[in-house]
């Protein structure tokens, strides 16, 4: 999907994307958020609206970042139970969001483990196997038809060179679903860079397109 | 014409720049920040971080009293600062426009009370605007100016964090050049004497009248028709819960108010006499609804829409729903996320000079009255050791109050930082030299306004318009109040803050301890100075280490005793040092020293 009329065809009858984009303060969420808005700008004719996290988000914990786009969008937050498509930099992130995706919606997911400091000092216990709980039968975002994309970022990236693009890994696995042209994504990656990271990070999008997006292998 | 994605914020200041504004004031504070640091990025415009949020209302009144255009920004809790200058300006008048932005926290993501900041209309008499998107942002912006002016009144444009924060797409425009008026010698106009201000304020009421009248007639008081079943139904509603109530119920005829204060009540009046249903929709208090019941409007509102927290499209919408509108969307309450995942709130970030203190303070098992600042994160787990934050300059007044009281056993102090001590610190701490009370204060010195981004104060070397200028010192500071015993600590030695603290607690007078490390994020955020690790072996889990709550510190799988071991990232450990300061059986060493 990357011409003109699959974009108009995608977006026709009030449709709306609802992109929520989570992780922990420090993780990049914020600069993909605003390539996923950009590019959706940069295609032109297109309403994008977004609110991120607020309060002291660089100080370690979850942020997320909401971005709507359609022909008419009135609210820059997503609703509960709408999200379509969910991009989790963060594991345990991930399977803390994952009921608002929508019946049937997207989740990608990063392998990455952040543990909090709350693990060690309270009750709360810190949920290794997110994934696994995320991918088995019963749970309730899998019986209402989630697709799960699970992709090793942090890998991924440190291939590509360093592990500071991980983020632009999983933007590219998410490209896969929207109907943007690949170079609206890479003018918008290049918006957002510093023109000395470019060549890394368009390397990483490429590589995130591969791994975990609609032809990803890691896709269950 | 430009259009551009903007932060609410962001689009508040290319309208005052496009209105030609020239001298923006403030102290940062959440959700405002944006504003005043993207207008310093402006060419022609002089902006500062204020040492409050009243010393930069006063700027930039004398700026606007100077003939030119200025601005001023603040949060909720900076606008009961600054209501003193607040009140009295829409008194005075102004000669060149002047725009006051509170931006408002409903749900309280940072900040300490969520109140409802256009009571502050109603208070000062002050025309109020509320924009509900970054295009109002930018449109309200640019009008106020010329309403200030029109009217001769300083003009407020609320914001809710909800339209500071977000980001939506902004038609911008070309800037006007403002030449800079005659200032002009007004003593009975600028003068608030009795005898001057007592015909102040009947002119000050005729230009509210006036300005109602402007507000009926304005295409700022728009009616949306509505489509479809609830086509009857009316809405009235302003700002960022226009938004959520236009995305909660599209169909619904709309009465879009973006002047709050005065209302147009006639407007009101006819809108209502057409449709069968009317709500107001608002966040917060029944500001609008109790306005329009004394006026004789019928209209349902707060027993459908909680006066809590900020007001989203489903919380909206399942009002509507509750009130009987057949909304399928927004039939059953959804999950937002699973809240058995563990929770991740924000942390003192690794190597934050703030920990060594806080842990010294919990050791020696104080109370501690907090100011606000990232060292209320100490308020929580695993620290959990703080008896009061509750607003800027409290700390020190309030350990006073409590000595006074007969303080505590073990002792208390009051914990306050560089910009916080700046800010409303320094005339507590006066008073109490002053009433010979012996209170022990600890200013948190990490050399930045941090919690709310890195802003410049008057510790630094810098002014937000890069100018250079001569770092306050805090110590001579405290000496010249009268504080005779001022102890200059550095937070990253444990044993040190220990006994700086015993020592300052058993002084008879007031003492002050400065801490001397700077903030690990701002300006620039610090490497590492040596990394930290763990020799497994010689971990006994002792879990001392894990009390700092250092996100650097993990357990690992191997158990002693029932309990974790622990390993350092060394991807994120800055080199404090601090956890092996802590380590009894020497476990924890420089990377490279064993």
């Amino acid at each position: 999907m990357s011409t003109p009329d699959a974009c108009a065809l995608h977006y026709a009858n009030g449709v709306v994307d609802d992109i929520m984009v989570v992780g922990v303060g420090g993780q990049g969420v914020i600069v993909a958020a605003a390539i996923i808005a950009d590019t959706a700008l940069l295609h032109g004719d297109l309403e994008v609206k977004l609110s991120e996290t607020r309060g002291m988000s660089q100080r370690g914990g979850s942020v997320s970042s909401h971005i709507r786009i359609g022909k008419s969008v009135v609210a820059p937050s997503i609703s509960p139970g709408e999200v379509d498509y969910l991009l989790a930099f963060e594991k345990a992130e991930g399977l803390r969001l994952a009921p608002s995706v929508v019946p049937g919606g997207v989740a990608i997911v990063n392998t990455q483990q952040i543990v909090p400091p709350l693990a060690s000092s309270t009750e709360y216990a810190y949920p290794f196997d997110a994934i696994e709980r995320m991918r088995g039968d019963s749970h309730p975002a899998r019986t209402d038809g989630l697709r799960l994309a699970v992709v090793d970022g942090n890998a991924i990236a440190a291939q590509a060179g360093d592990l500071k693009v991980a983020g632009v890994v999983l933007v590219g696995a998410l490209s896969t679903y929207l109907p943007f042209a690949v170079e609206t994504w890479e003018q918008a990656i290049a918006r957002n860079v510093p023109a000395s990271w470019l060549k890394m990070n368009l390397a990483a999008f490429a590589a995130g397109r591969g791994a975990g997006g609609s032809e990803g292998s890691e896709r269950t | 014409m430009e259009t551009v994605l903007m932060l609410g914020n962001e689009a508040v200041a290319r309208g005052a720049w496009e209105a030609g504004v020239q001298v923006a004031a403030a102290y940062p504070g959440t959700p405002s920040t944006e504003i005043v640091t993207n207008l310093a990025r402006y060419d022609g415009v002089y902006a500062e971080w204020s040492t409050n949020e009243k010393v930069g209302y006063e700027v930039a009144l004398g700026a606007a009293m100077g003939g030119v255009r200025a601005l001023t920004a603040m949060k909720s809790a900076g606008a009961s600062v600054a209501a003193d200058p607040l009140i009295s300006s829409v008194y005075t008048g102004i000669c060149g426009g002047l725009v006051v932005i509170v931006a408002g926290d409903p749900g309280m993501s940072s900040g300490m009370t969520e109140q409802d900041d256009r009571y502050f209309g109603r208070i000062s008499s002050m025309p109020m605007l509320e924009p509900a998107d970054s295009q109002e942002c930018h449109d309200f912006t640019r009008l106020a100016f010329d309403l200030s002016e029109t009217y001769d009144v300083p003009v407020m444009v609320r914001l809710s964090i909800q339209t500071a924060h977000q980001k939506s797409i902004v038609r911008v425009g070309e800037q006007v050049e403002v030449a800079r008026k005659d200032p002009g010698r007004h003593t009975d106009k600028y003068c608030l004497l009795p005898r001057f201000s007592r015909p102040l304020h009947a002119g000050l009421l005729e230009r509210v009248a006036r300005l109602r009248e402007y507000a009926e007639a304005s295409p700022l008081t728009r009616v949306e028709p509505g489509t479809g079943a609830f086509a009857r139904i009316g809405v009235i509603t302003s700002g960022a819960a226009y938004i959520s109530a236009r995305e909660a119920l599209p169909g619904a005829t709309y009465l879009k108010l973006g002047m709050v204060h005065p209302l147009p009540l006639e407007a009101i009046r006819r809108f209502a006499a057409t449709v069968e249903r009317l709500f107001v929709v608002e966040e917060l208090e029944p500001y609008l609804e109790e306005q329009i019941l004394a006026a004789g409007v019928p209209v349902e509102g707060k027993q459908w829409f909680s006066q809590l927290g900020e007001l989203t499209p489903v919380r909206v919408g399942r009002g509507f729903f509750a009130a009987g509108l057949d909304l399928p969307r927004w039939a059953e309450q959804k999950a937002a996320e699973d809240d058995s995942v563990i929770p991740r709130p924000p942390v003192l970030c690794t190597g934050c000079p703030h920990r060594g203190m806080a842990t010294a303070m919990r050791k020696l098992d104080l109370d501690v009255h907090g100011d606000i600042g990232c060292y209320d994160l100490t308020s929580l787990p695993p620290v959990s050791h703080m008896h009061s934050a509750v607003e800027m300059g409290a700390s020190i007044p309030m350990e006073q109050g409590f000595t006074r009281a007969g303080g505590s056993k073990k002792g208390s102090l009051a914990v306050i930082g560089d910009s916080t001590f700046l800010h409303s610190g320094l005339t507590g701490l006066l008073n109490a030299v002053h009433q010979r009370t012996s209170v022990t204060v600890l200013i948190q010195d990490n050399s930045i306004t941090a919690m709310t981004g890195g802003q410049t104060n008057p510790v630094n070397e810098k002014t937000l318009a890069g100018v250079a200028t001569k770092p306050v010192d805090l110590a001579a500071i405290c000496k010249a109040l009268g504080v005779e015993h001022i102890k200059i600590v550095d937070p990253y030695d444990y044993a040190a803050c220990l006994a700086a603290l015993k020592a300052g607690l058993a002084y008879d007078g007031p003492a002050v301890i400065i801490t001397n490390r700077p903030c690990v994020l701002f300006p620039s955020k610090l490497g590492a100075d040596g990394v930290y690790e763990v020799d497994e072996a010689l971990c006994n889990a002792c879990q001392q280490c894990m009390k700092l709550g250092c996100p650097s510190l993990h357990h690992t799988e191997a158990v002693f005793k029932k309990r974790h071991k622990v390993e350092i990232d060394a991807s994120t450990c800055t080199g404090c040092s601090l956890c092996a300061q802590l380590c009894k059986p020497g476990a924890i060493t420089k990377a490279g020293d064993a």
